[in-house]
């Protein structure tokens, strides 16, 4: 195939096939780092605020939430909409990426499954905890039940997000595992200490890397990306349609969709620079997650930072046009009513910061990438925020118009979800490889 | 199936251990060319024409995979079918509960064609290559899955050549090393100091090859 002379090595530093081996295997083989002890200790503060916060909720009630019958969905939804979008980079990365035939992904596509998978399940504790008696919540699913034979409702967007979710979840996990074996297999073949050889042993399957193998394994790979990825589409379709089927103006928009989609891989990519960039630097992947691959991510973060803010205007611009009164005023309510400040927060955040990355300085440095991941990051949680709050405050009845604030439960199950995420990353970072060894070893030669 | 059966049968490879997998391919051309069987190849990552140099077929699993995908769809189409409409139809606002609602079943279908495919699939293969939790490695070299390529020849098969000139004809190719009666191990039988040696191995190889 030919390869421009301009292309950049995918792989810096002269890497051989062995190099790559003992640079991923290096945090598995060795004792924790200071910096991972320090991280992960954080991390487990913020899960005990987790386990605190939602005990409290199961304790006490939901009544320790700030929703009430105008603003029943707050920062619940808002988190779980947040934490489902930062999953969907993962897929995409993996998955699309795969089949546009993108060799960049594969020193990546590894922490960003790992991060896709963290953050559903983060995502699934809001919408289980606000049902209020979570140890019902086996309610959505459709099992035979004792009340008169009455099933779960087939028309309703929140059941298909039951079963999108589930489904997105469990098939992300199969994705993630099956690129893990050759790699636990490695790791297996490297093994000093009895438990690891068992343990690598035992989840590698007795894999070996024969042809045979290989060739199977890279038809399922494809076969599972080609599924992933409208899978991961509708994952956020069906999310964005909890809101879009609804009456509700401000939520009532056939734009919703490719809206929610686009700010799904937005956010995700936000999230992916956020963990690579802390990753790449504190366990040395410089010569591997290349300053080539920051400017290929930031370049989609651009795009579709650029298709949220064109969804944004494009919705305000229909409201306006609608002649209808309800719709106009939701909108105007979010420009300039109480919530105003979270509104232009969303705008400057997901529409203004991003454009940055038309220069190319932006795009290759590392420092600044991360600070513009962070307002991306914060961005998109104002994004659903502003969508969910400032559409419910206030409804068509004034006499039901309130003010929301969520209370410190809310916000350390938010805070929590953190501790739950990054726990689950750096155990993942310690005993698992990042970086997806076999791929990158094929591709040590290759240009971009 | 060929792949677990190794360590059962207590067989002997001739092999050669090649570091470049453009050499591992020409070697396998070149081997084929002359009439030699190949047993199979051990690779860390997957070498492109590799397959196809050996002869192998491109896997039927898409076929199971379509079939899952199918029976997931009609999954999806029998459980709400049967749960709205036939068994306990919810008349909400008296609006008409049968097959006329049949595009909101459209997501369940379509959530359970991926969750049936992708499951499917991923079990196929791993009764297809014979893999489980737990099962014996059959390695021929502790570095397969590192940075060796393996090429094996089953020396109870009839060959073309004898067995000297298929290791003249291995060296020739660039292979780093040949053996010709290499029987497969796994890691748990490897002790310690043996594997140290080993890493020490892999320590000098990389030296020589940044010389390179």
């Amino acid at each position: 195939m030919y390869t421009a002379d301009i292309r950049q090595p995918l792989v810096t530093g002269g890497k051989t096939y062995s190099d790559v081996t003992k640079d991923v295997c290096r945090p598995i083989e060795n004792k924790p780092t200071p910096s991972w002890w320090l991280g992960f200790s954080i991390a487990v503060v913020l899960l005990l605020v987790l386990a605190g916060t939602l005990a409290w909720t199961v304790w006490e009630g939901i009544g320790t939430w700030n929703v009430n019958k105008s603003v029943m969905w707050g920062w619940d939804i808002t988190n779980f909409v947040f934490w489902v979008g930062i999953g969907h980079a993962g897929t995409l990365i993996s998955a699309i990426l795969l089949l546009f035939r993108q060799k960049w992904r594969m020193a990546i596509n590894r922490s960003a499954e790992a991060m896709t998978i963290f953050a559903v399940f983060c995502a699934a504790i809001f919408p289980l905890f606000h049902m209020g008696r979570v140890w019902l919540g086996y309610w959505p699913l459709p099992l035979p039940n004792a009340f008169g034979s009455l099933w779960v409702n087939f028309n309703s967007p929140l059941l298909w997000d039951v079963f999108a979710i589930s489904t997105y979840l469990s098939v992300s996990l199969v994705f993630w595992y099956l690129g893990l074996i050759p790699d636990i297999a490695t790791v297996r073949d490297r093994a000093t200490t009895k438990a690891r050889k068992f343990w690598y042993g035992f989840f590698a399957m007795g894999w070996n890397g024969s042809a045979k193998s290989w060739g199977r394994y890279e038809v399922v790979a494809l076969i599972l990306a080609g599924i992933s990825t409208p899978l991961v589409l509708s994952v956020h379709t069906i999310v964005s349609m909890d809101f879009a089927t609804s009456v509700i103006p401000g939520w009532h928009t056939t734009i919703f969709p490719p809206y929610f989609v686009a700010g799904a891989i937005f956010s995700g990519f936000g999230m992916v620079l956020t963990l690579l960039l802390i990753a790449r630097h504190v366990m040395n992947y410089q010569d591997y997650i290349t300053t080539e691959h920051l400017e290929a991510m930031t370049k989609v973060i651009l795009l579709t930072g650029s298709i949220v803010g064109l969804a944004y205007i494009t919705e305000f611009v229909i409201a306006a046009y609608s002649g209808y009164e309800y719709e106009q005023y939701a909108f105007a309510n979010r420009m300039f009513g109480p919530y105003a400040w979270a509104y232009w927060t969303m705008m400057f955040c997901n529409l203004v910061a991003p454009q940055v990355f038309w220069s190319k300085w932006a795009r290759t440095t590392p420092w600044f990438i991360f600070i513009i991941s962070i307002i991306v990051n914060i961005g998109m949680w104002f994004e659903r925020f502003v969508i969910i709050v400032t559409s419910l405050h206030r409804d068509f009845l004034p006499s039901s118009w309130v003010m929301y604030h969520a209370t410190w439960v809310e916000v350390g199950i938010f805070l929590g979800t953190f501790g739950l995420f990054f726990t689950c990353f750096f155990m993942f970072a310690k005993f698992l490889p990042v970086i997806n060894m076999a791929e990158v070893k094929t591709i040590i030669k290759d240009k971009e | 199936m060929v792949d677990k059966s190794i360590l059962l049968d207590n067989k002997k490879f001739t092999v050669g251990i090649f570091d470049d997998s453009d050499k591992l391919l020409h070697a396998v051309n070149t081997l084929k060319e002359k009439g030699v069987k190949i047993f199979d190849c051990y690779t860390p990552f997957p070498v492109h024409h590799l397959d196809h140099a050996l002869g192998y077929h491109r896997t039927n699993l898409t076929i199971g995979a379509f079939l899952c995908g199918l029976l997931g769809c009609l999954s999806g189409f029998t459980l709400a079918y049967y749960m709205n409409v036939v068994d306990w139809p919810m008349i909400i606002g008296g609006k008409p509960q049968d097959i006329s609602v049949f595009t909101s079943f459209i997501p369940v279908m379509f959530e359970l064609t991926i969750l049936f495919t992708a499951f499917g699939m991923v079990i196929m293969f791993f009764a297809r290559t014979r893999m489980i939790h737990g099962i014996k490695e059959d390695l021929l070299s502790r570095r397969q899955t590192d940075d060796h390529m393996v090429l094996a020849i089953d020396n109870d098969q009839d060959q073309s050549l004898s067995n000297k000139d298929i290791l003249e004809l291995l060296k020739k190719e660039g292979a780093i090393e040949v053996n010709d009666s290499k029987e497969a191990f796994n890691t748990s039988l490897t002790s310690e100091e043996e594997l140290t040696k080993i890493l020490k191995i892999n320590k000098t190889s990389t030296k020589k090859t940044k010389k390179k």
